[in-house]
């Protein structure tokens, strides 16, 4: 987590223009400043549509989650007090938008019969190799593993802040993640990779 | 289990490798920016646009089924009169309801039409989809009714389609208004 804050303090410092930190893009953001809320959806958009594309394996809902996100975080402006990072804000906000829409998308699916059947895009994340294979491996997870895994694992939350973003308790979240590693166990070692 | 522990270790190794940032393969600011720069409108009206359309509809309904009970087949009326603002598309060519719910489906319709504004390209083309084929079908029963006026059958359907596109128009409505509550 230390390092996701000091990325983020980071990314804070170099601006497009090299002049304004992260906190007076916020502010300005605030007094609906849409060219202020455009600085800051070019430092985040790459963070947030990662974690959109890790959490739903999914390039289109990806992106439909984080313009989503953004969206919400426009809306919300006002209540953002910097008690966290902006990143972290904007993280929590993203998560919820995917879990929402993962909810919205079961009851349709349960409800609706979708006049078009629109086949997801292959993911394309920029790993290699091993990874890609891993990345594939972690796609193929049940939702609530993959989110636990992809929250702390991949992001490195810690437990107590993966089972408060997706509303589980700390103990679940690690049942959850001991899941994962099992299953992307079975699934690796059936693409050849010894344990 | 040793082995085990460093295949575990191993896994969370390389999943902390894993690319956190990744570049979407489009730019999706300006979709972002076209929704965040219209101001939100309010929700008295919109409730209000529904409320109406809902009533009348449902009065219409009902009107159809007393007369459809006591053999009295005169409630689709005829055409409106020159310069009321109606959609033949959406309601077919000769038989509309009343300019009372026409008003209140058209204030709707202009909310609808915000909704779609706010969604995904992707998501748009799917709800104009659904929409295009209500309309189709409301087209159809028209035409049937255009042979058998007095169709007391026809005419439940139409009124049944009809509110098949209002409830989908304030479907929308009330996605794009969850889009943008402030409560969060």
């Amino acid at each position: 987590m230390e390092a996701l804050l000091a990325a983020g303090a980071t990314v804070a410092a170099v601006t497009e223009q090299g002049q304004l930190d992260e906190q007076t893009w916020v502010e300005r953001a605030q007094r609906a400043d849409t060219t202020a809320f455009e600085a800051l959806y070019r430092m985040h958009v790459d963070k947030v549509y990662g974690l959109c594309l890790r959490m739903t394996g999914n390039t289109a809902e990806a992106e439909d989650c984080t313009q989503e996100a953004f969206i919400q975080a426009w809306s919300k402006l006002s209540k953002f007090r910097g008690d966290s990072a902006f990143s972290t804000w904007i993280h929590r906000i993203a998560v919820n938008t995917v879990l929402g829409r993962m909810r919205k998308s079961r009851r349709e699916q349960d409800r609706v019969q979708a006049v078009t059947d629109i086949s997801p895009a292959p993911v394309t994340t920029g790993d290699s190799g091993n990874l890609e294979d891993l990345q594939q491996a972690v796609d193929g997870l049940p939702d609530g593993a993959r989110h636990v895994f992809v929250l702390h694992a991949v992001y490195g939350y810690s437990h107590d802040e993966t089972g408060n973003m997706l509303g589980i308790a700390t103990g679940t979240s690690k049942a959850q993640l001991h899941r994962a590693k099992r299953l992307l166990a079975q699934q690796l070692k059936q693409n050849g990779y010894e344990s | 289990m040793n082995e085990n522990q460093s295949f575990d270790d191993r896994l969370m190794e390389a999943a902390g490798s894993l690319e956190t940032e990744v570049t979407p393969e489009r730019d999706l600011w300006p979709e972002i920016q076209s929704v965040i720069a219209t101001p939100s409108r309010s929700r008295r009206n919109t409730l209000f646009a529904q409320a109406a359309a809902i009533v009348l509809l449902v009065g219409a309904s009902s009107g159809i089924t007393y007369l459809a009970m006591n053999k009295q087949m005169q409630y689709v009326t005829p055409p409106p009169p020159n310069g009321l603002n109606v959609e033949h598309a959406s309601f077919g060519d000769n038989y509309m309801l009343g300019p009372e719910y026409q008003d209140a489906r058209n204030g709707l319709k202009a909310q609808f039409d915000e909704g779609l504004e706010s969604m995904t390209p992707r998501e748009r083309a799917d709800v104009l989809k659904n929409l295009e084929a209500i309309r189709s079908v409301i087209e159809e029963i028209n035409r049937a009714l255009a042979n058998d006026p007095e169709n007391a059958l026809l005419q439940e359907l139409l009124l049944s389609t009809y509110q098949e596109e209002l409830s989908l128009m304030m479907k929308i409505d009330n996605v794009a208004n969850a889009m943008n509550r402030t409560d969060f």
